[in-house]
């Protein structure tokens, strides 16, 4: 059974339909790159998985939960699925360690030394143990990213969901993040990101979609999608991209 | 017409500054435990508690604190049926005062903070409450301390006001003393004096305070 399964989505901004019958099954340790023009549905898309967008019609399940149905607790989903954004949103006030045992300590529970023996696991990971005491101003854009996505892995994710991540960053800090990303990959976490970065999408993904109008215009293979376009729309994506 | 005595004028009006200085003292308080509620029931996500705490909100700002001094004043005696001394009318007044500039305040420094911000902690599974108390309202106590230090200087020039409806403040005690020595020139200039040396601290302070949290960006 996938671990996340959409069927039939649907969702509007007032009169506009900004996606339309949507369906995507995503498997454990899957990886789900989607790339389109920007006022596709991306991002709209990825913010529906985890319910901070609402949907008119369809359904998304997440680990056997329907994240759309009215009872749903969705503080139980989101402490199952990570979600990493554009401008990072850490929180300003709070020191790195803070901003990644915050959400340990008060929704797990955790007393502080345990949830600092996990942060300092997950700064590991993003390379950034040294930089514990610091604030979020003190640090560039790409340890920031690193920081928060320490932060969503702190919180042991079945899934992360990945926002343009480092389409705010300068081109010399992207680097930091994607290897970042890769190392996750490599470890066997299932991710859906939503990127510019086409080169990387085609390194790492099981899967690429290509989204357009709102819809999931094509989809498949990185070998294949990229090397041999089904659609012109496609097609003439890549080639003003790439 | 009484000799005019500078030192025993100063006493009576540091005196009467006393009871200005309490007043403002009960405003503050009472005014700020009030606005807490008004500013929770503004910024929840409950429609109807929004509405009532608007609709109190632009009343108030709405109508000259003095015209609120004598609904307060002529109104309660008329509905509760008792009457109630102008210490009592002053204290209710304008606590209702400054708590409704006070959840202003406050409900837009809570505003001021990014969208996102929220959606970062609803990310992480904080439920509403949990992402006011340890995301949004540390952020939004930064931006709302200088104003409200810098309003609670408006509270005190405010008082002056309730020498209308005979508290025996500041201001009505310098009345009561221009009538018996008539040096109106010399003793309001002593009482503005007084005013002024109340307000500039604060507002100093306030100032200060901008600058800083400015610079801390």
């Amino acid at each position: 059974m996938p671990l996340v399964k959409i069927a039939n989505l649907y969702k509007n901004f007032g009169d506009t339909q900004v996606l339309r019958d949507i369906s995507l099954d995503v498997h454990r340790g899957e990886i789900v790159s989607i790339i389109g023009r920007s006022g596709a549905g991306k991002s709209t898309f990825l913010r529906c998985i985890n319910g901070l967008e609402p949907i008119q019609s369809g359904r998304i399940m997440v680990d056997g939960v329907d994240v759309g149905a009215a009872d749903t607790d969705l503080r139980r989903l989101r402490q199952r699925v990570g979600f990493v954004f554009q401008s990072y949103n850490l929180f300003p006030h709070l020191s790195v360690l803070d901003n990644i045992t915050l959400a340990l300590r008060i929704v797990h529970g955790m007393d502080s030394s345990r949830s600092a023996g996990i942060a300092a696991d997950v700064l590991r990971k993003v390379g950034m143990e040294d930089k514990k005491a610091a604030f979020p101003d003190q640090l560039s854009g790409g340890q920031q990213q690193r920081v928060a996505i320490a932060r969503s892995l702190a919180m042991n994710p079945q899934l992360m969901l990945f926002d343009e991540i480092t389409s705010a960053l300068d081109p010399e800090l992207i680097k930091e993040v994607l290897s970042v990303l890769e190392n996750l990959a490599q470890g066997g976490m299932t991710m859906i990101l939503v990127t510019h970065e086409i080169g990387f999408a085609r390194k790492v993904s099981d899967r690429v979609v290509f989204m357009h109008h709102g819809m999931i215009w094509e989809s498949g293979a990185p070998e294949e999608f990229f090397h041999n376009p089904k659609t012109e729309e496609l097609a003439t994506f890549l080639q003003s991209v790439i | 017409m009484r000799t005019f005595d500078f030192i025993e004028v100063l006493q009576q009006l540091l005196t009467a500054a006393k009871w200005t200085v309490a007043l403002s003292c009960v405003a503050l308080i009472g005014g700020g435990l009030l606005a807490l509620v008004l500013t929770a029931a503004i910024t929840g996500p409950f429609r109807p508690l929004y509405w009532m705490g608007r609709a109190g909100i632009q009343f108030i700002q709405g109508t000259p604190l003095l015209m609120q001094l004598f609904l307060f004043y002529f109104g309660l005696p008329l509905f509760l049926g008792v009457n109630i001394s102008a210490w009592a009318v002053a204290c209710i007044t304008l606590i209702i005062f400054t708590s409704s500039y006070l959840a202003e305040i406050w409900s837009s420094s809570i505003r001021a903070i990014p969208a996102a911000q929220w959606e970062a902690a609803s990310s992480l599974g904080l439920c509403h409450l949990q992402q006011l108390r340890y995301v949004i309202v540390p952020q939004a106590v930064k931006i709302a301390i200088p104003p409200s230090v810098g309003f609670s200087a408006q509270v005190i020039k405010g008082t002056s006001l309730t020498s209308i409806i005979g508290f025996l403040e500041l201001t009505r005690i310098g009345q009561a003393i221009n009538n018996v020595t008539f040096k109106p020139f010399i003793v309001y200039s002593m009482v503005a004096g007084i005013y002024f040396l109340l307000c500039y601290p604060i507002s100093f302070y306030s100032r200060k305070m901008e600058r800083k949290l400015h610079a801390a960006g």
